[in-house]
């Protein structure tokens, strides 16, 4: 049984068709990678899977269970944890407290409890921290952890994130450009990161990124989205031949200036990829 | 997540060093006072005691307070449940309620039908107004919190103007325009005794404010409140924790009534106007928000400040400027309050966002037995962007 399927999700916003008739299948344990220029609904299609938008027609299933209707948060109870394209943590506090408001669902007391100080919670409480250091250890961020999340540079800011998904304890993990802000080197390692912990947590993942060489490294399929439609999907070898592929992202199809314009927007990325593509 | 147990550090690779920004991996060396050090803080302590505890008394007090003038005290240990309430609001959850008058005022006559007319013991009539004023809290808030910002600070406010204007107008439940007067507890009849029982009131909520911002709870507010879509990936429930900050502000706002009822000789419907809720907001964003010792500062200076009586009694009996304004063209204090507080609000959020609490945090961090830093208090600055309706 697949872990996720997006079974012909639309969504339109006023006349906007922002997805079209999107299938999308995860299978377990399988890292898959999602590609496209910037404006191809990759984000949203995210937002379609979480919860945050709800699609104008078709259905989302999590290990067969349609989930469509759900709030965020009971997503996020049934395992489905997820970066945001603009860091999401909680930027006034530091490192260590955002993992442990993160673990909120693994807090083995009521909110109640926590109000009236009952002596359970103050353990509790210790075991949630100690957690969140074991994370942070194991991301290699356990300096940063007495760190207020606004001083951090942009690209520790993105494997903070991850830490604090982690802390979630999803099954699946959907990841909005990991890669962003990081060089070259960095996104190498970002994706020996990504391969481990698959290996250590069992998790799956899905990660939207710009860096097409980290994605077709580490993934083990992939979908390139352009426009709100699925342009091809495949092994990342194949798909990264695509001629399709190579026109949307490079924009050098004349009939097309919208997406020429839009790629350019995304300037560093792209030119990294035409980079690889040389 | 047991791997995370069984093995960490295992990822650790040798080429990913981590490149620390400069604020980061400066060990703090542990500063330890010297013994003169905590000799000046324990002074300080002392103080601070002597100044809650022994003065109200008239104990080693130069000063000697009356029954009106340990009714203002009793005021004051009031005002800091309800500012400690609006700040779980305005503070932790980021809405703004310019209600809360109602919400104290349902404690204050709940408390009172129960002992005057039902003939409840003061200690189970508390417990019941507390729990009335949470479940008020419930509905309002179930209702209203579809709304956000300047929208949900309207629908406060109306529902502050309904309460005054329709249910403390219900003769039966509050007596009309000729209130209720309640007797206090046995054992604190005398002001003085009453106003150790609020002390101890105070503590209580003093505790489950600070145990609702070191578990759970808090946590989940301040997620919400900062960044809700973050909070609800975090399996938050957004409206749910929304509605939780809702109830217990109702629960302290009704315990904090129901205690300031028994504080006066007699409540009736006018006490709870508009205007003391104006007091109540301007005294937690002057305090500083999410500050508790700022809270809890501001508070008491607008509960001393109530009617101008700071003034009248401190200020101007000392300086002998009385005959000018109350006595001389017949101009009441009740305009000090009224006027200070808005400068004060302005002063506040131009130049020092985070209220008393930011100011005076060099000065608590050193009562606490850490060094004194001028500078303390000015990394988590409440922005003033923070402060919305």
């Amino acid at each position: 049984m697949s872990v996720l399927e997006v079974d012909n999700v639309s969504i339109h916003f006023g006349g906007v068709k922002a997805l079209q008739h999107i299938d999308l299948k995860v299978g377990e344990w399988e890292i898959v990678g999602i590609i496209g220029p910037n404006g191809a609904g990759k984000t949203t299609l995210f937002n379609c899977i979480t919860g945050f938008y709800s699609p104008t027609s078709g259905s989302v299933r999590y290990r067969g269970m349609d989930i469509t209707g759900k709030p965020v948060h009971e997503r996020t109870k049934l395992g489905i944890g997820r970066t945001f394209q603009n860091v999401g943590l909680v930027k006034n506090t530091t490192v260590l407290e955002n993992l442990v408001t993160a673990q909120h669902l693994e807090t083995d007391y009521d909110a109640f409890a926590g109000i009236l100080g009952g002596p359970a919670t103050f353990a509790e409480e210790r075991r949630l921290a100690d957690r969140a250091h074991q994370i942070l250890e194991l991301m290699n961020l356990d300096g940063v952890a007495q760190a207020r999340v606004a001083d951090l540079p942009y690209g520790m800011l993105k494997k903070v994130e991850i830490a604090a998904v982690l802390a979630t304890d999803p099954d699946l993990l959907l990841l909005d450009e990991p890669g962003s802000g990081m060089g070259p080197e960095e996104a190498h390692q970002l994706g020996d990161t990504l391969l481990e912990l698959r290996k250590q947590f069992g998790v799956t993942i899905v990660m939207i990124d710009h860096h097409v060489p980290l994605v077709t490294r580490v993934s083990d399929y992939v979908y390139c989205l352009n426009f709100g439609e699925v342009l091809t999907e495949g092994k990342p070898d194949e798909v990264r031949r695509h001629p399709e592929v190579v026109r949307a992202y490079l924009g050098e199809d004349p009939e097309e200036p919208e997406a020429s314009t839009v790629a350019a927007a995304d300037a560093p990325a792209t030119e990294q990829a035409r980079e690889e593509y040389v | 997540m047991s791997a995370v147990q069984a093995s960490p550090g295992k990822e650790a690779s040798a080429e990913s060093t981590l490149v620390l920004p400069s604020v980061v991996g400066k060990p703090k060396s542990r500063f330890r006072p010297t013994t003169a050090g905590w000799f000046a803080r324990g002074l300080a302590w002392a103080a601070l005691a002597w100044f809650v505890f022994a003065v109200p008394g008239n104990f080693l007090s130069p000063f000697d307070l009356h029954g009106e003038d340990i009714g203002h005290l009793i005021t004051a240990a009031v005002f800091v449940i309800i500012g400690l309430s609006l700040n779980i609001l305005i503070g932790y959850t980021g809405t703004i309620s310019l209600g809360h008058q109602a919400f104290v005022g349902i404690g204050a006559f709940m408390a009172a039908y129960m002992e005057v007319d039902l003939g409840i013991d003061f200690w189970f009539a508390v417990p019941i107004a507390a729990i009335v004023g949470g479940v008020q809290a419930a509905v309002l808030g179930a209702i209203s919190l579809r709304l956000t910002g300047l929208y949900f600070a309207l629908v406060t406010f109306a529902y502050g103007v309904f309460t005054e204007e329709s249910i403390f107008g219900i003769i039966g439940f509050t007596g009309g325009d000729a209130g209720k007067a309640v007797t206090r507890p046995m054992g604190f009849q005398s002001p003085t005794a009453y106003y150790y029982l609020c002390l101890g009131f105070v503590v209580v909520v003093l505790w489950l404010d600070w145990r609702l911002t070191r578990t759970k709870g808090g946590r989940a507010l301040q997620a919400l409140r900062e960044n809700p879509r973050v909070a609800s990936s975090y399996g938050i429930n957004v409206k749910a924790y929304t509605l939780l900050a809702f109830v217990t502000s109702g629960v302290f706002a009704a315990v904090a009534g129901a205690l300031f009822a028994h504080g006066k000789d007699l409540i009736v419907p006018q006490n709870f106007g508009f205007e003391l809720a104006l007091s109540f907001i301007l005294m937690t964003v002057v305090g500083g928000l999410r500050n508790r010792a700022g809270v809890v500062i501001g508070s008491v200076f607008f509960a001393l400040m109530e009617g101008g009586w700071l003034f009248k009694t401190w200020l101007f009996d000392t300086v002998g400027v009385d005959w000018l304004l109350e006595d001389g063209i017949g101009l009441p204090l009740s305009f000090v309050p009224l006027v200070l507080g808005p400068i004060l609000l302005i002063l506040t959020l131009t130049t020092h966002p985070g209220g008393i609490g930011q100011q005076i945090a060099p000065i608590k961090e050193w009562m606490l037995g850490r060094k004194f830093d001028i500078h303390t208090g000015k990394v988590r600055d409440v922005e003033v962007t923070d402060v919305r309706a």
